[in-house]
């Protein structure tokens, strides 16, 4: 299709990308800066964009053995372990939420059981609860019987956000699956399971891989949980949060951790682009 | 031998009933056509012998066995789907490899009988192609061919040329009816139209919401229909219906008063109770012949609405009374407009139907062809 706009109109419109583009990048622009800016940079006004780089903030936040020495003080931070813990936690809740979610996304997608649009919106309705809400009781839950701050505990406890995307979007992409396809095979010999493991999650597997990369962004983010229910087991955000604490703040330090956690999204939604738009709008045209 | 027997065979959905008691009896190496309107329960039949969709109640039995309760996957039967339902995912090597793959075939014997099939039905150039490179005669030859891979004991067919263009489906047509002669195995085909039903059975099944309306051989069907809603089916363009009384029995048949005026005689069984009843007298297009040829005969005044040149036929379209009326023009001549024509039919060629819609048995049918 072709529209034919005056010119007035699209460079209203043009400009007003521009506009959107500058909005969105102004805050990443701004804190990769001030990662690679000095202490005494940071709080001058006018802010300068001119000055000469450094990594020092980097180093300082995996250079254990100089124990965060810094040319404008010492601080302590270890944030190889927090990055460790996201990755671990967040990678084990979309594997988990996977094998959950799909076989559940499955039966809700293709069976007939009582109750179906009442379990699935049930289901979906773990998406409005606000975080806290299951956070706050289970604190005390977790103490008790021994989760509290370990990786158990956490991957379990991040299915609240991983569990219910999976389950949803994989029910959706199912039932874009002909169910012609699966008849044919049952005819053709294959047992129930083997229609699913041989048929439906091959088919299934673009989607997969797009749902599975969003959902774990959304885990990567989260942060509530993780304030709550961990301390040595803590995410990496959480870990940021502790960077402001100790009494003087390392601004271009806690920059320059930002910078590392968003690097994990960002290099994942590079690669996984193609995936995700598929993930996103898997089986909306056929 | 594999037969497949119907005891009864009944399909609910709650309170809804879509099959009541369907008794049919399937020979081996029959090639038997479920027809009927959408809705009549054709597709649910196929199904339940499938065993993709449960059965109510009844009792099924495929080569002696029952198989109520035995999974699709067990049944050892081969489907044809309307979709074609291939695996997309798949190429049509792997498509067709992969009812032998299920059953635990060797590499060898799947290669041997892949080459076999794929020239059989002409497909051997297609085989690494996945089945969205391939056109809609070339996925309909490729889903027959997965049906065959397993030698199943029995073939159905749901509808698997309503998705084809004209030409196309008359080539397939002829292809599963040479399939057939080839394999020899029982085939079960569902369909709504009814030329495919009159060209490729041996037995037609005309379902009409959810009973069995006839079985028969098609050309026991298209002369002898039991009803008049299978008189109407089958045969195209429609048997002509037209209203009437029975006004007196005598040992030929019965003598009917037509809405239209005229009275006929109808060879039928004649009986008694039917005098003073009213009945339907159904005539085929291609009985009427005008102007009349020979002996004793019908003849019914028709106005004339329009004429239909088809190239080899030609049909004129007209008004009986109230009633529409088709009929074959003769070879000769050509009529171009309206008008009023005489339409003459033998009485052997005429049907009577009662107000029930039940056929009055004909005491002249034509014998069999072959």
């Amino acid at each position: 299709m072709r529209f034919n706009r005056s010119t007035p109109a699209s460079l209203f419109l043009n400009l007003l990308i521009v506009a959107c583009t500058l909005i969105l990048t102004f805050p990443l622009v701004w804190i990769v800066m001030m990662s690679v800016k000095q202490q005494a940079e940071v709080m001058t006004w006018p802010p300068r964009f001119i000055f000469t780089p450094t990594f020092e903030n980097f180093r300082v936040l995996f250079d254990a053995a100089h124990a965060g020495a810094t040319s404008y003080g010492t601080i302590k931070v270890d944030f190889l372990t927090p990055i460790t813990n996201s990755v671990v936690i967040s990678l084990c809740a979309v594997l988990v939420s996977l094998v959950a979610g799909v076989p559940a996304g499955y039966v809700l997608a293709r069976r007939d059981i009582p109750m179906k649009e009442d379990i699935a919106f049930f289901i979906l309705g773990f998406r409005f609860a606000p975080a806290l809400l299951v956070v706050i009781p289970l604190f005390s839950v977790f103490q008790t019987i021994g989760l509290y701050d370990t990786y158990f505990g956490m991957i379990w406890v991040y299915q609240v956000v991983t569990l219910p995307m999976i389950i949803w979007l994989s029910r959706s992409y199912i039932e874009d699956i002909p169910k012609d396809v699966e008849e044919a095979a049952a005819m053709d010999g294959a047992k129930p399971f083997r229609v699913v493991w041989h048929i439906v999650l091959p088919l299934l597997k673009p989607g997969l891989i797009g749902a599975s990369l969003l959902i774990f962004l959304l885990a990567w983010h989260n942060f509530a949980l993780g304030l709550i229910l961990s301390s040595t087991k803590a995410p990496v955000t959480v870990a940021l949060l502790k960077l402001l604490n100790p009494g003087v703040q390392f601004y271009p330090v806690m920059a320059a951790g930002l910078v590392v956690t968003m690097i994990v999204p960002v290099v994942l939604i590079i690669l996984g682009q193609r995936h995700l738009e598929r993930g996103l709008t898997f089986g909306a045209v056929k | 031998m594999a037969n497949v027997r119907l005891e009864s065979i009944k399909k609910a959905y709650g309170t809804i009933e879509i099959l009541r008691n369907i008794d049919l009896t399937i020979d081996h190496g029959e090639f038997v056509v479920f027809v009927g309107p959408s809705g009549s329960g054709k597709s649910t039949l196929l199904r339940m012998i499938g065993g993709l969709e449960p059965i109510s109640g009844g009792r099924l039995f495929i080569d002696h066995e029952l198989v109520n309760d035995i999974d699709a996957a067990d049944r050892n039967l081969g489907m044809v789907f309307q979709s074609y339902a291939l695996y997309p995912h798949m190429t049509v090597r792997e498509n067709l490899a992969f009812p032998l793959r299920m059953a635990k075939a060797s590499k060898a014997e799947i290669a041997a009988k892949l080459a076999k099939i794929a020239s059989l039905l002409q497909i051997d150039h297609l085989l690494d192609r996945k089945p969205r490179q391939l056109s809609g005669g070339q996925r309909q030859r490729v889903a027959i061919g997965r049906a065959i891979m397993r030698e199943p004991k029995v073939f159905l067919f749901d509808e698997p040329l309503s998705n084809l263009d004209t030409e196309l489906r008359v080539q397939m047509r002829v292809q599963i009816a040479k399939l057939h002669k080839q394999l020899g195995n029982t085939m079960i085909y569902v369909t709504h139209d009814q030329v495919e039903a009159m060209t490729m059975a041996d037995k037609i099944v005309v379902l009409k919401d959810g009973n069995i309306e006839q079985v028969g051989s098609p050309h026991d069907l298209y002369h002898n229909p039991a009803s008049r809603f299978v008189a109407g089916f089958i045969g195209s363009p429609k048997m002509n219906f037209l209203g009437g009384k029975v006004v007196a029995a005598h040992e030929q048949g019965l003598h009917v008063r037509l809405e239209a005026g005229s009275t006929i005689s109808v060879p039928v069984q004649p009986d008694q109770m039917l005098v003073g009843k009213p009945v339907t007298v159904g005539i085929r297009p291609d009985d009427f012949c005008s102007p009349a040829p020979e002996q004793q005969e019908i003849s019914i005044g028709l106005e004339v609405d329009f004429v239909e040149h088809l190239g080899s036929v030609t049909y004129i379209y007209g008004n009986v009374g109230d009633e529409t009326v088709v009929a074959r023009a003769p070879k000769s001549g050509s009529r171009k407009g309206a008008g009023k024509l005489t339409l003459t039919a033998a009485p052997a060629d005429c049907h009577l139907f009662m107000s029930n819609g039940k056929a009055v048995r004909r005491l002249q049918a034509p014998a069999t062809w072959s």
